[in-house]
């Protein structure tokens, strides 16, 4: 009873402590890593309705990204469209990209489902690339920095981010929380288990695993979509790329996947692991960073493959039973 | 276009879709005995060519004689790669499988680039612009050469697994590997060779590209993608699969570059994988393995 | 128990991150910052190290010869990798921004690097002055973005007038152009603008191919380049793949006159690469170290001696305009007697530097910027000979003449 007690009051705690955090270190450095860091969270969240709780890894969401940044950023480019209104019809272009990809790609199982994840993305980037007249091609869209303009996500200070990030990974938390209890999320948790026993009691796995597609893929282009008006250039190499995909993927598999709290945890461990190890090995030799994010993924897989949220017992999802050993190995199989 | 730029495309992708295929090779073997798609094929492929290069600092020239030093190296490699890690997840799901070679991956890449920087090497040798004329066309020497090593490698290999005593027992443990314990096949060492087998030519591969590719950390990266193209083509655990497919996509891309766009020849072949993927997961020679 | 670690472990962690940023923010006295973010692993790495080796000689002659005088004060380069992916560069630059204090910066030299960034320099109010060439750079708005380099677009213009000028003067008859490009800001930019030109000059573009940067196989783009029956080629690439392009060609007998992009065609590595072969080789540059303005000035000459005196081989096409990038944001300092970025931007603004300053280390011989940020430079056509890139054109630049005996048949 008690246990259940705390783990409800703690997301509230922390809630709490990053609301009133910025009063007392307003860093903009501090700030810009932990804008990143919920940006992330966020994004993870958003994966791991597919990769975690549907058990289909995927290595190609930066596909989603991309059209989140790119609708939003060309919106804006042709008719100075506001982000808040962009972001929701990059959304909306992600979710059809992923009726389209889920339909066909979802018949497939393994290893196979993530090498059509991976050539899905790299699809999208080059088609990114040749289309030079309608998406700047390799030069990117830019969103030049004029001043303050709140309404396109403008801003002196990196505070406002802070806050706006914030809010969307409270928000795709709440998102993720209800979607865990709903009954698509029973149905997931019924698949995870054995999908076959679920389709024979009538389960549509196929439908609700494109509905988690649709919903990772609205939350995935929505932060891409602020990410470009936060930094104001995007190109189809930097946010469509293999690795940032793969990047998104890894997070959340550090961290716990299939645990509500696992991308957040890890998010804030990968970004500020390579950030360290950029700033105090950066200008020595490159690849410091990476190397480091490497051997804590082969660490993890090899010793802890629930994730580094397992050490803290947290995150009991409900629908079912908790995620545990015996159910990770499935979770990211057929 | 006319006749000669049709043929030298088809001759173009020829000589490099040998290459492909003898790294497509090593990853379809990986794939047929033990179900595991290996992701850090390309980082392999990258160690081989660094090894190269280091070798031939001290032995100027012509490098593919360096070859009776690099494939058992990186057998080695890969069979200790297996037991130290690998063999610790073996039946603990795809997914495992796929991050702990994505891990492993980023962990050579990166070590490279710490130890190497990101500077392009290259060996410097003849090779480089010699090239044999015929005519019309050209066949550059040193893709030539590329082409039909891997050619007889794959030839030596196919050997391997049918008429080896070995080999017939790696083929019994990917067909079976339960059945195959029964009848006394030591599964777990087979593994091991298997996958020693599979790194060691990506390291060959590696050589024969290092006289006409640069050799840089993320080089791999290039041919991984194409190499999961080849094997799903050729049927996953398919050898003469992963060859033919190695050439039809070489050819394939030659000619999406010469006559559609060269910067559109990459995306052809993600085409032709979903369109595999979707339709013919076993692909134009596999049999369908209840994937 | 578990939870409590957790909760302690976060706080841990956040309050090291804080305390480590803090020590890098106290500022130490007499000595002002200058910046530099370029990249130094990854695939433009090479460029990279050419203009840090030249920011740190810029720096030992400031402080060789006094420092900033109005502060009584010492330069110090504070280094940070950009790396070569945009995503990491524009964290860079955020962490070079907002944890040290820096008067001004040299940063990028390369297009794709150097436009994420702006938006961070404009919100953070600190002057850079970059040698990247890509147009967008100077016409999106930016006010403290200032280019030392000619543009982009002005590349096909020298290209096309240089091949003009060898056409008619040795009378090749040449009319059937291809433009191949790396796929890349850089590329497009540049190639965009030897298009028009060409066309503007009357010759024939039967070729217009983009190329995806640090592919493996030029096979495929050389065959193009033949069957399309060009005499003349315009390649735009960085060094590697210029290299690849150029030892395919050779090993597939295709030889039509080439007039490089800049880039991979003008640095020392091409050299190394083929040797004796590159003797002959054409190509635009936004800088060159035997360029007039330099030759009759010699405490110019000394720079660039210095340089191969420090770090071996010529003073290459990046070490110059970061040299002088560094020169000039110190030159700022100076008269704004403060290290206030903000202040010294407005100096920059109004620099007006000619003959007899560090101003002509930059061709025509003079460095003046115009309201959007841009120095007004043409570039120069360089042909190596003895394994050196010579300026050859325009006259008012060139200190050897053209060598036509590597113009074959």
């Amino acid at each position: 009873m008690k246990n259940l007690n705390i783990s409800k009051a703690l997301p509230g705690i922390f809630l709490v402590i990053a609301l009133i955090f910025p009063i007392f270190i307003h860093h903009d450095y501090v700030m810009h890593i932990s804008w990143m860091i919920f940006l992330f969270a966020a994004m993870g969240v958003g994966w791991n309705l597919i990769g975690g709780y549907a058990g289909q890894l995927s290595l190609g969401h930066a596909a989603f990204f991309a059209v989140g940044a790119y609708t939003s950023a060309l919106l804006y480019a042709n008719f100075h469209l506001t982000p808040l209104i962009g972001g929701l019809a990059g959304g909306i272009v992600a979710m059809v990209f992923a009726l389209l990809i889920g339909y066909p790609c979802f018949r497939l199982r393994g290893p196979f489902f993530t090498l059509s994840t991976i050539a899905f993305a790299e699809i999208v980037r080059i088609l990114l690339l040749h289309f030079t007249g309608f998406t700047g091609g390799a030069l990117g869209v830019t969103i030049p920095f004029t001043g303050e303009r709140p309404l396109y996500l403008q801003f002196y200070s990196q505070v406002p981010y802070y806050y706006i990030a914030l809010a969307i990974l409270a928000a795709v938390l709440v998102f993720a929380f209800l979607f865990e209890r709903s009954k698509t999320g029973y149905y997931l948790a019924a698949i995870r288990e054995d999908q076959d026993a679920a389709e024979s009691l009538g389960v549509k796995s196929y439908r609700v695993k494109l509905i988690s597609l649709l919903c990772s893929a609205f939350i995935v282009a929505l932060c891409g979509a602020f990410f470009a008006f936060v930094s104001g250039y995007i190109d189809p190499d930097g946010v469509c790329s293999i690795d940032f995909s793969t990047e998104i993927a890894v997070i959340v598999i550090i961290g716990g996947i299939g645990k509500l709290w696992g991308p957040v945890l890890g998010a804030a461990l990968i970004i500020f692991l390579t950030e360290a190890t950029n700033a105090y090995l950066g200008s020595l030799k490159g690849g410091a960073g990476m190397l480091l994010y490497g051997i804590l993924l082969v660490v993890v897989v090899l010793t802890k493959p629930e994730g580094i949220i397992s050490f803290f017992n947290i995150g009991k999802s409900k629908g079912g039973e908790s995620i545990d050993d015996k159910h990770i190995g499935n979770a990211v199989t057929e | 276009m006319d006749g000669t730029s049709f043929m030298q495309s088809i001759i173009n992708g020829l000589m490099i879709g040998g290459v492909y295929a003898l790294f497509a090779v090593g990853l379809t073997i990986i794939f047929g005995v033990m179900d595991i798609v290996n992701f850090a094929h390309g980082e392999f492929l990258m160690l081989g060519m660094y090894l190269t290069w280091a070798l031939s600092r001290f032995f100027p020239g012509v490098p593919y004689w360096l070859i009776i030093i690099v494939a058992p190296i990186m057998y080695v490699i890969g069979y200790f790669v297996y037991k130290l890690s690998v063999a610790k997840i073996i039946g603990k799901g795809h997914g495992l499988y796929i991050l702990l070679t994505l891990g492993i991956g980023v962990i050579l890449q990166n070590g490279a680039l710490l130890l190497f920087s990101s500077d392009y090497r290259s060996i410097n040798s003849v090779i480089k612009s010699a090239a044999i004329n015929y005519g019309h066309f050209t066949i550059p020497t040193g893709r030539l050469i590329a082409f039909i090593m891997a050619i007889v490698c794959v030839i030596i290999l196919n050997f391997f697994l049918n008429r080896t005593n070995l080999g017939r027992a790696m083929r019994a443990t990917g067909e079976k590997s339960e059945v195959a314990k029964l009848l006394g096949i030591n599964t777990e060492k087979t593994f091991a060779i298997a996958f020693g087998l599979g790194i060691m030519l990506a390291g060959i591969s590696g050589l024969l590209l290092s006289p006409i590719f640069y050799t840089y950390p993320r080089v791999g990266v290039l041919f991984q993608t194409t190499a999961f193209v080849v094997v799903v083509l050729g049927g996953m655990g398919n050898v003469v699969g992963a060859l033919i497919g190695g050439l039809i996509i070489g050819v394939m891309e030659a000619l999406t570059g010469a006559y559609i766009s060269l910067d559109l020849s990459i995306l052809s072949t993600f085409v032709i994988f979903l369109l595999l993927l979707f339709f013919r997961p076993y692909g134009l020679f596999g049999k369908a393995r209840g994937i | 128990m578990k939870k409590f670690v957790f909760k302690v472990f976060v706080v841990l962690a956040l309050c090291s991150l804080v305390i480590g940023v803090n020590l890098n923010v106290i500022a130490a006295p007499k000595v002002v910052r200058i910046g530099f973010l370029n990249p130094l692993s990854g695939s433009n790495a090479d460029a990279g190290q050419q203009d840090l080796n030249a920011a740190k000689l810029a720096v030992e002659d400031i402080n060789n010869s006094g420092g900033i005088k109005s502060l009584k004060a010492k330069v110090e380069l504070v280094i940070e990798d950009s790396t070569s992916d945009a995503k990491e560069a524009a964290s860079a630059a955020q962490r070079l921004f907002t944890t040290k204090k820096v008067a001004g910066a040299l940063g990028t030299g390369i297009s794709g690097l150097t436009m994420p960034i702006q938006p961070i320099v404009e919100r953070y109010r600190i002057p850079i002055v970059t040698n990247s060439v890509n147009d967008d750079i100077t016409s999106k708005g930016y006010t403290y973005t200032f280019q030392v380099t000619p543009k982009g677009s002005q590349f096909g213009e020298t290209q096309v007038n240089f091949f003009k000028y060898i056409n008619d003067k040795y009378k090749l008859g040449l009319t059937k152009a291809a433009i191949v490009y790396e796929n890349s800001g850089y590329g497009v930019s540049t190639a965009e603008g030897i298009q028009t030109l060409a066309q503007k000059a009357g010759l024939k573009v039967v070729l217009y191919q983009p190329y995806p940067h640090g592919f493996t196989d030029a096979g495929p783009l050389v065959t193009t380049i033949k069957s399309s029956g060009a005499e003349i080629l315009f390649p735009v690439a960085y060094t590697t793949d210029a290299v690849l392009i150029i030892n395919t060609m050779k090993a597939m007998n295709v030889s039509p006159l080439i007039i490089g992009g800049g880039a991979g065609f003008l640095w020392p590595a091409i050299s190394e690469a083929l040797g004796k072969n590159v003797n002959g080789l054409i190509s635009v540059a936004s800088w060159n170290w035997d360029s007039k303005n330099i030759t009759e000035d010699p405490n110019m000459v000394a720079i660039t001696e210095r340089y191969e005196k420090k770090f071996g081989g010529f003073m290459t096409e990046h070490a110059g305009p970061s040299y002088l990038g560094v020169r000039l944001i110190a030159e700022a300092v100076d008269r704004a007697h403060s290290d206030d970025p903000v202040k010294v931007a407005a100096q920059m603004r109004k620099l007006s530097l000619a003959k007899g300053t560090i101003g002509a280390f930059m061709q025509p011989g003079r460095v003046k910027f115009e309201a959007s940020g841009w120095n007004t430079t043409h570039p120069v056509m360089i042909q190596w000979q003895d394994n050196k890139p010579r300026t050859v054109y325009p006259e008012a630049s060139a200190t050897r003449s053209f060598d036509p005996s590597f113009l074959k048949k």
